[in-house]
């Protein structure tokens, strides 16, 4: 510390300690509306990228013929993967929506209510979700009642 | 009343690593700021607590910190605004060097700061026999911006800096929007250009991090959005 006496620059001298770390930083960060959205927003992102893997490999079967591609799809029609293909949705549907507020913030001046335009996105999807939930097990809800 | 607070430490010249201390600090009024809590500890509790405070009233943007995991300037916190009930956990700003205690190593803050020329650009000559003038409606768009204090609560919040040492940050693209929307500068094309590389401009994703964190409460992220909008339009 006696350089701090030197007349220049020795300010680069002192000792410091690095307390970089992404990883901490955005475990261990409050987060509010903005930064669940942009978690979420990449969660979905990645999430959608490797549907889009899965999506492939699963309609691979189609270059073995007619007859192995509808077995394979029989599999798909199971009361398993509806459910899967429904929250499948759930992750497009906030990729969506989401996709629009930011555009609005960074078009139409959404910065000043993005919060509202945050809890709106979660309205909307939650409807569509349901909606979507009811023409898909629209045969089981029938059996039900 | 008696309140709990976990502050970090780090005294360059014996610790490897930061580490955090209990204070239990006795009679205190809930009127009392957060700063006034900091000097009752190294005035009685320890005297070798170290903080950067100048003005105390939220002008000098000096004594930016941490608080239960959120970026806050410690003179503009009042007590009954935090929940006193819990221990109060008090770090320094995020991602900057540790110089010692709740003192950071600033420079990589305002070496951003400075790339923006956060300064009046004229290539006209002054008008000869008054200042260059700005009308009072003009200068009002610049207010909330202007009102900045280079606290870096913003930029030291945002997950863009944390994973990128060169992002310009908040505070810097709120300097350059005063300066670019200032009718007497002359110099906005060349900021615009600043801001518009790899790592300038598009790397905010409006996480709102900046805005949640700044104790002036300046939608920064707006403010950003306006020289996108200003940027794009460029491009056409």
């Amino acid at each position: 510390m006696e350089n701090d006496t030197n007349s220049g620059n020795t300010y680069h001298k002192i000792k410091t300690f690095d307390q970089k770390n992404w990883v901490s930083e955005n475990l261990n960060y409050k987060k509010d509306s903005g930064s669940r959205a942009w978690i979420l927003h990449r969660i979905s992102g990645i999430a959608l990228v490797a549907y889009l893997f899965l999506h492939i490999y699963s309609i691979s079967p189609l270059t073995q013929g007619e007859v192995a591609f509808n077995n394979k799809m029989q599999t798909y029609s199971s009361p398993f993967f509806m459910v899967v293909e429904w929250f499948l949705f759930a992750f497009v549907l906030f990729h969506a929506l989401n996709g629009i507020r930011i555009v609005i913030v960074d078009w139409a001046d959404g910065a000043k209510y993005h919060k509202q335009l945050y809890r709106l996105s979660w309205v909307f999807g939650v409807i569509l979700f349901l909606a979507m939930g009811a023409i898909m097990f629209a045969h089981e809800l029938k059996n039900l009642f | 009343m008696d309140i709990q607070l976990k502050i970090l430490r780090f005294n360059p010249e014996r610790d490897k690593q930061p580490y955090f201390q209990d204070f239990n600090v006795k009679n205190v009024s809930d009127d009392w700021r957060l700063l006034d809590v900091l000097h009752e500890i190294k005035g009685n509790y320890d005297g070798s607590l170290t903080f950067r405070r100048s003005c105390a009233h939220g002008i000098c943007g000096s004594d930016g910190m941490k608080v239960n995991g959120k970026n806050k300037l410690a003179c503009a916190l009042l007590l009954k605004d935090i929940n006193t009930k819990k221990t109060i956990v008090i770090e320094p700003l995020p991602s900057l060097p540790i110089i010692k205690d709740l003192v950071v190593d600033m420079s990589s803050f305002f070496s951003k700061y400075e790339v923006v020329k956060p300064y009046l650009i004229t290539n006209s000559p002054p008008p000869p026999n008054h200042e260059r003038i700005q009308s009072n409606e003009d200068a009002e768009k610049l207010f909330e911006s202007a009102k900045c204090i280079l606290c870096a609560c913003c930029t030291t919040s945002c997950p863009s800096t944390w994973t990128n040492d060169n992002y310009i940050g908040p505070a810097a693209m709120l300097r350059a929007y005063r300066y670019i929307n200032d009718t007497r500068d002359e110099g906005g094309d060349e900021r615009l250009d600043i801001l518009d590389t790899p790592d300038g401009i598009w790397r905010c994703h409006t996480i709102f991090n900046c805005i949640e964190a700044c104790p002036k409460e300046i939608n920064i992220t707006w403010h950003i959005s306006q020289l996108k909008k200003k940027l794009s339009s460029r491009e056409m």
